[in-house]
């Protein structure tokens, strides 16, 4: 557990930051409201204005969203394969050769589908 | 092994032993569908359908073989405890990979609809729009359907042979994530389809966290979810029930809607009447038998200590006597064909829980003898409702299928020969596999279920005979249904299920002999 | 050494105090009409999870329900909102009509959880940070390649079905390759 309290305390260092930034900005920062300022940050881009009723986002998001889910589980268990790779030796990475080579045909698929292109 | 003893070990790891021998059926079938995954991802277009259909028949193949070669090895537990390799197992997975075999050449079928097989062209089309039609103008095809296929049946083969929750649910996931999928790709009536699909993947999803929670509280309970291990601990517990049967109660519920059972069967009809009819034929056959096995060693392996088996016993016999009268009652209710064999699966579900109930190995050997002679009927009897077609598929409609016996005498008479199978008529092998349940149930003790049960058979006899008598003597409408011609493939699956259907029932001493061989056998 | 419900050590009033947070952000997600709110309270709901099992020294468990259902699954969720015509501001679609049916089945379903939990683990005291390291990723790393390694490899096979049944269901047109052509 002590192992955290480093981890605590930047993360109490980085939200004692923040926190401050804020406070610290609306105290004594000038105040000059305009159109510009009270519209949506898009990048410093004008914002695209949203189509009545909605609009509708191509689904092309959410075969991104699918791969990052199927890589991050991958991640997930590399971990544990990582921290204890020295004891697991050949057995271990063989196992894991299987796994991410299964997981890349995936990504090989993926790939031929034009899953990967953003036409 | 205990979690806790095992993680004492951490420092010295040896690399397990991995008996791949016992594992080939299962191997074989995942490696055959990452083979097909590849083949979508290089294989020109043209080629796919034809590269994909031989691979996975091959792959079957394959697997059988491996089966058969284990037929005669000891029973073991291997892959570290994982998973049981014994009579049982190997028993169940040869019927799936026969059922998966005829189900496969019928799912393949291109001549009855212009050329095309029975799943639509692009998922991802709106129903109905240009881009559809075009789609389909081109002849494109989903051949994925094929290794998304593969995979459900390498899950089916490790779901009955799991001896672990664990590994358990996860051939529970692999079996049923690619058929939720599977079943929104129909051809004709996207929209029935893709709703079946979304009702199917959200009930399964829910039955999978079920089956899931309950994993988690017997682990609580025993410390390990080893089937063995958790039997120990209901033989000597060491700690109060309260965990145990709120997991077990838990568990039941996701292995009781896989099986089909009511009050966990509402997703059924839906979806046996929204999916492509090939993929609902080996739906009703293949999913029943891996669920049914997973069902058995559940029960008979992990909770089959007499303490627990006097808590959990009136409670399914309870839950398969309101199957089988939901299943009865609700099917006769039934227009449309797909919709009544749904309802008769539920009521062949209550059966088979009756042999389940009954935990002698009389009984396990019935339902081992049920499960393939149902299987093949009703991948028969769907393969039959796919030759029956309108301009908007297939007629499914009961009231279209009047006078087909004039106009169709042999596709008819081969759906008579399933349905008068599922009535229970003598001289077919579904009368000699209830015969064996209610056989086992009478000598168990529990003659309460076996007059539901033959009350239930009554009742079925009459919507299945419906049928008969609306196909052969009605007059055939003006504007009937065309009847289409299959190929040498379809056929062949048809005559090969009606031939099982009356050979097993004439002469069905093989079967028999050879289930209860394999019953008597349960790893541990 | 001694066990009491009556002397906490800090370690449990912090468990506690987190456990409420829980609760509440719990609450919040199924109560606030926004549903990109509800979408940020359950990340809250999540992240605090992942505490309590750093709590009780589950390490990796709790990186899993950081990356995983505090990254991607939210990160899944508000993807859907954008991709189904979700409202984005608050909306009175989300008052739920069967208020109180649906709080009823909650808490009976949580009275019978704890119920569950306090009768299985009432004489039962566990030392979470006891000599048994199984928290950590190198132990659950050995148990995974000694004992689970068949499933972990079945986990492969159905993450690759799930990915190849995301794109059947979702990618149209043609493919790379006779694009190019």
């Amino acid at each position: 557990m002590d192992t955290y309290v480093p981890v605590l305390i930047l993360g109490l260092i980085a939200g004692g930051f923040a926190v401050f930034s804020v406070i610290m900005g609306a105290m004594t920062g000038p105040k000059r409201y305009n159109r510009a300022k009270y519209d949506s940050y898009e990048c410093g881009i004008e914002p695209t204005p949203q189509p009545v009723g909605g609009g509708r986002f191509p689904v092309k998001y959410y075969l991104t969203a699918m791969l990052f889910i199927v890589f991050d589980i991958e991640i997930v268990f590399l971990y544990p394969w990582a921290v204890a790779f020295d004891s697991l030796g050949w057995f271990g990475l063989a196992e894991m050769f299987l796994f991410i080579l299964t997981v890349f045909v995936a990504y090989a698929y993926v790939w031929r589908r034009g899953g990967l292109e953003w036409d | 092994m205990s979690i806790l003893a095992a993680s004492s070990t951490t420092a010295t790891f040896v690399a397990p032993h991995v008996e791949f021998g016992k594992l080939s059926p299962m191997l074989i079938a995942f490696g055959t569908a990452t083979l097909g995954i590849l083949v979508e991802a290089f294989a020109p277009r043209k080629q796919r359908y034809g590269i994909q259909v031989g691979l996975a028949l091959v792959g079957i193949a394959a697997s059988f073989a491996a089966v058969l070669a284990l037929a005669g090895t000891t029973a073991s537990v291997v892959a570290q405890g994982s998973v049981a390799v014994d009579g049982t197992t190997l028993f169940l997975q040869g019927t799936i990979l026969v059922i998966s075999f005829v189900a496969f050449l019928v799912i393949a079928e291109r001549k009855t609809d212009q050329n095309q097989d029975a799943f639509a062209a692009q998922g991802a089309s709106v129903p109905g729009s240009a881009a559809e039609r075009e789609t389909t103008r081109r002849g494109w095809q989903t051949t994925e359907v094929y290794p998304l296929l593969m995979f459900s049946v390498g899950g089916m083969l490790l779901f009955p042979a799991a001896n672990d929750l664990l590994t358990m649910f996860v051939a529970l996931e692999a079996l049923s994530l690619p058929l939720y999928l599977v079943c929104g790709l129909a051809r004709h009536r996207r929209l029935l389809s893709q709703e079946a699909a979304l009702k199917y993947f959200l009930l399964g999803a829910f039955s999978s966290a079920f089956f899931l929670y309950g994993a988690a509280m017997l682990y609580g309970y025993a410390g390990s979810v080893n089937l063995a291990v958790i039997a120990q601990h209901v033989a000597h517990p060491t700690a109060g029930s309260t965990l145990l049967y709120t997991g077990v109660a838990l568990l039941g519920m996701g292995l009781l809607f896989k099986v089909g059972a009511a009050p966990f069967h509402m997703w059924t009809p839906d979806v046996y009447q929204g999916a492509p009819t090939p993929v609902t034929g080996f739906m009703a056959a293949a999913t029943k038998i891996a669920a049914f096995g997973a069902l058995v060693r559940v029960l008979d392996v992990g909770l089959g200590v007499n303490s627990a088996e006097n808590v959990w016993r009136p409670v399914m016999q309870a839950v398969a006597i309101i199957t089988m009268i939901v299943g009865g009652v609700l099917a006769l209710t039934q227009r449309d064909i797909k919709r009544m064999l749904a309802y008769s699966a539920i009521l062949n579900a209550g059966y088979l829980l009756i042999g389940v109930t009954s935990t002698t190995a009389q009984a396990r050997a019935a339902v081992l003898f049920y499960l393939p002679v149902y299987g093949v009927a009703i991948i028969g009897a769907f393969a039959v409702v796919t030759l029956v077609r309108d301009a908007g598929g297939e007629a499914t409609d009961l009231s279209r299928w009047a006078g087909l016996g004039r106009r169709a005498p042999i596709p008819a008479a081969l759906l008579a020969v399933f349905l008068l199978a599922f009535a229970g008529i003598p001289f077919t092998s579904i009368f000699i596999g209830k015969f064996a349940i209610f056989q086992a149930a009478l000598a168990a003790g529990s003659p309460d279920l076996v007059i539901v049960a033959v009350l239930a058979s009554a009742l079925a006899a009459f919507f299945y005979l419906r049928v008969v008598v609306v196909m052969f003597f009605s007059d055939p409408l003006p504007q009937g249904p065309t009847i289409a011609h299959p190929s040498i493939a379809v056929k062949t699956a048809l005559a090969v299920a009606a031939f099982a259907t009356v050979a097993l029932g004439v002469a069905p001493s093989l079967l028999l002999h050879l289930a209860n061989n394999s019953a008597g056998i349960l790893a541990k | 050494m001694s066990h009491g419900y009556l002397s906490p050590t800090g370690l449990e009033i912090a468990f506690v105090l987190i456990g409420l947070v829980t609760l509440g952000s719990g609450l919040l997600v199924v109560t606030v009409k926004n549903l990109v709110h509800a979408a940020l309270w359950l990340l809250v709901c999540m992240g605090s999870i992942a505490v309590e099992y750093l709590l009780l020294t589950a390490e990796l468990l709790a990186w899993i329900q950081v990356l995983i259902y505090a990254g991607a699954i939210i990160v899944l969720f508000l993807f859907g909102l954008m991709l189904t015509r979700a409202p984005i501001g608050p909306t009175e679609e989300l008052n739920v009509r069967h208020r109180w049916p649906a709080l009823i089945v909650g808490l009976g379903a949580a009275g019978t959880l704890v119920t569950v939990i306090v009768q299985a683990y009432q004489h039962t005291w566990f030392d979470p940070r006891g000599a048994v390291p199984l928290g950590s990723g190198e132990a659950l790393g050995t148990q995974l390649f000694k004992y689970w390694v068949l499933p972990f490899e079945v986990l492969s096979v159905l993450l690759l079905a799930a990915l190849v049944g995301a794109i059947v269901l979702s990618r149209r047109g043609r493919d790379t390759e006779e694009a190019e052509a």
